[in-house]
């Protein structure tokens, strides 16, 4: 049984057709990449699996509950956990702190709370900056803790949003490494919504292509990138027919 | 059936009054996006303004509105290049904070400067006069002058807003300051002159209602109350929704006249000991609460 | 078990902070025994009530950042409650203060859960509705004294009465208020380090993030709010025995709303010793400039048009509080 099943999910903003009749499934274990050219529909997407956004129409499964009406609280308690790509924050708790308000969904004592949320900061390679406060720190950092409050939930799938964006060369290779850390030491499936296409082809089992809320290719990183709906969606029709020779 | 009647009308007369005090917290939200709590303070600013300026020069009352639209104006100016734009900058709980210290500030002012006794207005052209209008209801001629003059005075700044470059610069920055600045709007003014504009229009309802409610320094909080509750129902931003929206709050204030009609029709004893009159406001805080949770945008708002 | 060691655990607090709050509270502890006037004794008991008062509110405005207006009406239910129960039926302090608390979050459950609907200035100026609804109320209801209010003479009771909280000297207030303080601190202590008190920060970072971990922001509000409302109500009982004559206009006003929230907003909302902080400068301020400027003929309103000044000044100038501004000194110096 898959652990992510999503049938025929529409979602409408008005007259707008953000997610148009999507479908697909996502085995435990597996890394999945979302992508698709800006205005796709991705983050809808993820919205609505977590919760966020009511769905006009279609069914959510996730590990055999239908969470297609459920709160975004009541999905994280599933297990279903997720990133945020940008968000405005008040910025009063620590890295520490962080952490532990994702460890405290698992545990109402704050002593394991606490010693979870330094496991997993040790884990990431972020113990040491603990005590500092989110705003302080560089956007890589701040991004690795964000997934590492995320893991504190102790999540059987984990939606990433865009994890990369804005960061260098290095810096990515550093995610990178922390993604793989997240799928292969801690089984936790992932799936991840990416514009920096060295990461997502290089990371990904599956991938999945949206535009203009469609869902236009599914596959394997090789086999998407060739897809000539894939090419005409980021690139346009005149480059796909222009190049149509060597794409054959 | 004439206190249903009169009840009815006393309330849409004052409803239009109160419309126009609480149309200058519609615009500096709208604009802003700050809430002003010492809205009733400003009103009570007014209203002192045409007392004094009425008994101090001899002047017909009626007649005193300029002076409190210009008092008012000059003070929304003050208040904003004065306290308000650094407040602003902080997180909303200081600017809550902020207004709540600006209405202690002038309330207590007021009350350093005026004492603590009613005053009210007892000269002018229109006082002891009053207009049968049918029906059994008499309706003092005052009041039906402040209504009437509320009605002008939304219409100038309705004209205003919509029909005036200047109406339109500021309709831009509420709907979006980043983007009103980008096209050359100078924001800082902007919200200045929406603290001008509400300044005035709320000091001239305090003018218009001295000539038949008695002021004193503690008056503001009540009015600041009824004026958040028009806003919200009328819907944040409004400017025709604070007029209707008015209505409704003027007329809930008429309850203890509706209250005693249909305790008399339907002559059920308990109904005679609520002390209804006590407790008209009441229903106003309960109404801003009602309307909030359950619509909270309010009949025409665009903002939520 | 944790609870209560998490209660006693300071250990995160710097030592400069522990060593100044020992030596406070040392001198809390010994004040009685130095040289003091009646106006001094009185002034502290003040400053320790509203300290409680600010530390309740502190739960769900300063952690929580629920910016809350209406606590006053909760110091009503807690002052009135223990009035009516003493003057009717002749019911101790130590019965009716946990009644007055049960109907204080009774009552906070019912707004609450349509209330914590809103956000930001909605809520709060819906948190000065409610507060005022319920004052009116009491301003009309002839079972509690409508607006002419209670009044506990003394005469009818022996001082010292520790079951009734009469007595004839400040000095037991004063101890009886301490005790209390002191809990305060180890509940707000606790309160801070738990479950709950994590999620009402991660709230107040941002709500959506905090519903992805799981938390379900609605309810965790309605149940903090529950926490201050007992505070709150809880020195309201006490208030009533001390000053022993209640009336809506002087204890639910809005005053007493702003005054609440305003012991956290100055001293620092959101950490431990902010209320107290507060507290520690608003209520002597407030007591002398209206002892000094208020009483002379001609300058009624001047201590409350400084107040005003200030509250002003501090929204304006350091919105985090003066708590805040010694951990912004700290952070920068870290660095």
């Amino acid at each position: 049984m898959a652990l992510l099943e999503v049938h025929s999910l529409h979602k409408d903003f008005g007259g707008l057709k953000a997610n148009d009749d999507i479908s697909f499934n996502m085995e435990e274990g597996e890394l999945m990449g979302l992508i698709g050219p800006n205005g796709a529909g991705k983050t809808t997407l993820f919205n609505c699996i977590a919760g966020l956004h009511p769905v006009t129409s279609g069914q959510i499964i996730f590990g055999g509950h239908d969470i297609t009406k459920f709160t975004a609280h009541e999905v994280a308690r599933l297990g279903l956990a997720r990133t945020f790509q940008v968000y405005v924050a008040s910025g009063d708790l620590t890295v520490v702190e962080n952490v532990m308000v994702g460890c405290f969904m698992r545990t109402r004592a704050s002593s394991q709370a606490k010693a979870r949320a330094e496991q997993i900061l040790k884990d990431f390679k972020l113990l040491d900056l603990s005590d500092y406060l989110l705003i302080e720190l560089p956007v890589a950092a701040q991004k690795r803790v964000t997934m590492a409050t995320a893991v504190g939930t102790a999540p059987k799938m984990l939606l990433l949003d865009e994890v990369a964006a804005g960061l260098n060369p290095s810096e990515i290779e550093e995610i990178m490494a922390t993604i793989r850390h997240i799928h292969n030491d801690l089984e936790i499936t992932v799936m991840l919504i990416e514009h920096v296409m060295e990461l997502v082809m290089k990371i990904s089992d599956r991938l999945i292509v949206l535009d203009s809320g469609r869902k236009i290719a599914e596959g394997t990183p090789n086999n998407v990138a060739k897809d000539t709906n894939v090419i005409k969606a980021y690139l346009g029709e005149r480059y796909v027919q222009e190049h149509a020779a060597e794409l054959a | 059936m004439d206190i249903l009647v009169s009840s009815l009308f006393a309330g849409v007369l004052i409803g239009m009054v109160l419309a126009i005090m609480a149309l200058g917290l519609t615009i500096i939200f709208g604009v802003m996006d700050i809430v002003n709590f010492a809205h009733g303070e400003f009103l009570m600013v007014g209203m002192y303004a045409g007392l004094l300026t009425a008994q101090g020069t001899g002047m017909e009352p009626l007649l005193t509105l300029p002076v409190a639209a210009i008092v008012g104006f000059l003070l929304g100016i003050i208040c904003y290049f004065g306290f308000i734009k650094f407040l602003i900058r902080g997180p909303m709980v200081a600017q809550l904070l902020g207004t709540f210290g600006l209405m202690i500030f002038l309330r207590n002012l007021a009350l350093l400067i005026f004492g603590s006794e009613d005053r009210a207005l007892h000269h002018g052209i229109l006082v002891d006069k009053s207009f049968d209008i049918g029906m059994g209801v008499i309706v003092p001629a005052t009041k039906l002058a402040a209504a009437g003059l509320s009605v002008v005075a939304f219409v100038c700044v309705w004209l205003l807003i919509n029909r005036t470059k200047i109406g339109k610069a500021l309709t831009a920055t509420a709907l979006n300051a980043q983007g009103a600045r980008y096209m050359g709007i100078p924001t800082e003014r902007m919200n200045a002159l929406a603290w001008g504009i509400g300044g005035g229009t709320v000091t001239v309802a305090g003018a218009l209602l001295v000539n038949f409610w008695s002021v004193n320094p503690f008056i503001g909080l009540l009015f600041t109350m009824i004026a958040f509750a028009i806003v919200a129902l009328g819907g944040f931003g409004s400017v025709p929704g604070a007029f209707f929206a008015g209505i409704v709050v003027g007329i809930i204030t008429e309850i203890p006249g509706i209250w005693d009609f249909f305790t008399y029709i339907f002559n059920v004893g308990w109904m005679a000991d609520v002390p209804m009159t006590s407790l008209k406001y009441m229903w106003v805080y309960l109404a801003y609460f009602v309307i909030m949770v359950v619509r909270p945008r309010g009949l025409f708002g665009w903002k939520r | 078990m944790e609870a209560l060691r998490n209660a006693f655990d300071f250990s995160d607090f710097p030592r400069l902070d522990l060593t100044i709050a020992a030596v406070v509270a040392l001198f809390l502890l010994t004040f009685p025994a130095f040289p003091h006037s009646a106006f001094a004794m009185a002034t502290m008991i003040q400053f320790l009530m509203f300290s409680l008062y600010g530390m309740g509110w502190n739960t769900i405005g300063g952690y929580g950042g629920q910016v809350d207006l209406g606590k006053a009406q909760y110091v009503g239910i807690g002052a009135y409650t223990t009035a009516v129960m003493l003057i009717r039926w002749d019911i101790p302090f130590w019965v009716s203060m946990p009644i007055g608390m049960c109907f204080a979050v009774i009552w906070s459950f019912i707004i609450g859960y349509p209330l914590f609907r809103l956000k930001g200035h909605y809520f709060a100026i819906a948190t000065i509705a409610t507060s005022l609804v319920l004052k009116d109320l009491f301003e009309v209801w002839g079972f509690v004294g409508a607006a002419m209010g209670l009044e506990i003479s003394p005469i009818k009771y022996s001082p010292p009465d520790f079951l009734r909280l009469i007595f004839k000297e400040d000095i037991y207030y004063y101890y009886v208020i301490l005790g209390f303080f002191f809990l305060g601190i180890l509940y707000v202590n606790w309160f801070r380090r738990s479950r709950l008190g994590f999620q009402l920060r991660a709230i107040k970072n941002n709500e959506e993030v905090a519903r992805s971990l799981g938390i379900n922001v609605h309810w965790a509000k309605i149940k903090t709010y529950a926490i201050a409302t007992a505070f709150v109500s809880l020195v309201g009982s006490f208030h009533a025995c001390y000053i022993k004559n209640i009336e809506p206009e002087d204890t639910m006003s809005l005053d007493i709303s702003i005054l609440i929230a305003l012991m956290a907003m100055l001293g620092g909302a959101g950490s431990l010793w902010g209320p107290i902080i507060g507290a520690s400068v608003l209520i002597p301020l407030k007591s002398y400039l209206k002892e000094w400027l208020g009483a002379q003929a001609g300058l009624i309103g001047i201590d409350l048009i400084i107040y005003g000044g200030i509250i002003m000044l501090v929204s304006a100038v350091e919105p985090r509080g003066i708590w805040g501004i010694v951990e912004k000194v700290r952070r920068r110096k870290r660095r």
